[in-house]
């Protein structure tokens, strides 16, 4: 009788231990496709860097948009420098996790590379909104003006928002650790 | 003997292995990095936004600004759930906040389901309520090309907005102010 109940005790605790194993894989499968996520934004934003160049040119030196376009270039320049910084954080990350010492330390480098990579993600998009406005002063697209205004205000507010709360992962995590 | 320490062994193993998955449940960690997915979604949502005001086609712009406010609302309730979880934790309720998690993610969830238009009717309905009730067409359904609207905050989305301004509906019809209105006052004698 003790038997038959210590085996079927260890198949709920086998069952149950493979149902943690593939959360933690999926962990590590989320942070790659986040990755994939923040490249293809990233390259994305890029390109679009590109098209500015051109954008800038057609813009007068005495638009009287021009103070908002040196803003806009000012935040673009910014968030560019944290997706590139951020998305080679997140790779760094992920590659720690197939080496890490335990379950816990690979599934906690894989929550950093995924929330990593959303700081890459949204830093991109705020470069890509940033082009967009350039583009709507320079090819006067005055009705699109106010609603790109706004989705730049809102996408700043929400990078912010992903970066705060990547500081958050990074200081729960050390928590964890130093106790 | 030998077989009763065997099963001892066998259910200490069994309740630490439910225990280490129940505290992942409530992992504050995981949970923070759920909302920054919910705001990065969100920034995407502007992205797309951006991106059809740039194509000047009004139906694709309507969509995308239902989509934008779909995705905030979804920010506001994993905010609120994982300031619910944060207090749970804290108070060492580990029910309550395993719910908040629950909750956070549903949020998360309705974030990723809003950015591919997939928007719950309520939300849908009260974006429709607030679009008609803000323009200035005679009562037709707004749309971008609409007269301005003279109440618009740029800086704010209309799901926001219509917060903020509930807000002060509340605050009025609470009474603190005692039947008085701001400006309400003696006259300053001349």
């Amino acid at each position: 009788m003790n038997r038959h109940g210590f085996l079927a005790g260890l198949m709920v605790a086998c069952s149950v231990a493979g149902v943690a194993v593939a959360q933690e894989a999926s962990v590590a499968d989320e942070a790659q496709l986040a990755i994939q996520a923040a490249e293809k934004e990233v390259e994305a934003a890029r390109a679009s860097i590109a098209k500015a160049k051109e954008y800038m040119a057609m813009i007068p030196e005495d638009s009287p948009l021009m103070p908002d376009v040196t803003q806009v270039l000012g935040a673009a320049s910014e968030n560019w420098k944290t997706a590139i910084e951020s998305l080679k954080g997140s790779k760094e990350s992920a590659s720690k996790i197939a080496t890490a010492s335990n379950d816990s330390v690979a599934n906690d480098y894989a929550l950093l590379a995924k929330v990593n990579a959303g700081v890459a993600l949204s830093g991109a998009e705020v470069v890509q909104i940033g082009v967009a406005y350039i583009d709507a002063i320079a090819n006067n697209k005055t009705e699109a003006l106010d609603v790109v205004r706004t989705a730049m205000q809102d996408a700043l507010a929400a990078s912010s928002q992903v970066q705060f709360n990547y500081e958050r992962v990074k200081s729960l995590i050390a928590q964890k650790y130093s106790k | 003997m030998k077989y009763d320490l065997i099963t001892k062994i066998g259910l200490a193993g069994i309740a630490a292995t439910l225990l280490s998955l129940g505290a992942g449940a409530a992992d504050l960690a995981s949970a923070a990095g759920n909302l920054a997915e919910i705001s990065a979604i969100s920034a995407q949502a502007k992205g797309n936004l951006a991106v059809a005001a740039l194509g000047g086609d009004v139906e694709q712009i309507a969509e995308m600004s239902k989509r934008a406010d779909a995705v905030d609302a979804a920010v506001s309730e994993g905010q609120m759930a994982f300031a619910q979880m944060e207090r749970a934790a804290a108070g060492g309720d580990e029910d309550a906040a395993s719910s908040a998690g629950d909750d956070l993610s549903a949020a998360l969830q309705k974030a990723k389901d809003a950015l591919n238009g997939v928007i719950p009717v309520d939300k849908a309905s009260q974006h429709q309520q607030w679009k008609e009730s803000k323009t200035n067409t005679g009562g037709g359904p707004g749309k971008p090309g609409d007269a301005v609207n003279v109440y618009i905050k740029p800086w704010n989305t209309a799901t926001v907005q219509n917060m903020q301004q509930n807000q002060w509906g509340t605050f009025f019809a609470s009474g603190v102010t005692s039947g008085e209105q701001v400006g309400d006052r003696d006259a300053t004698p001349e």
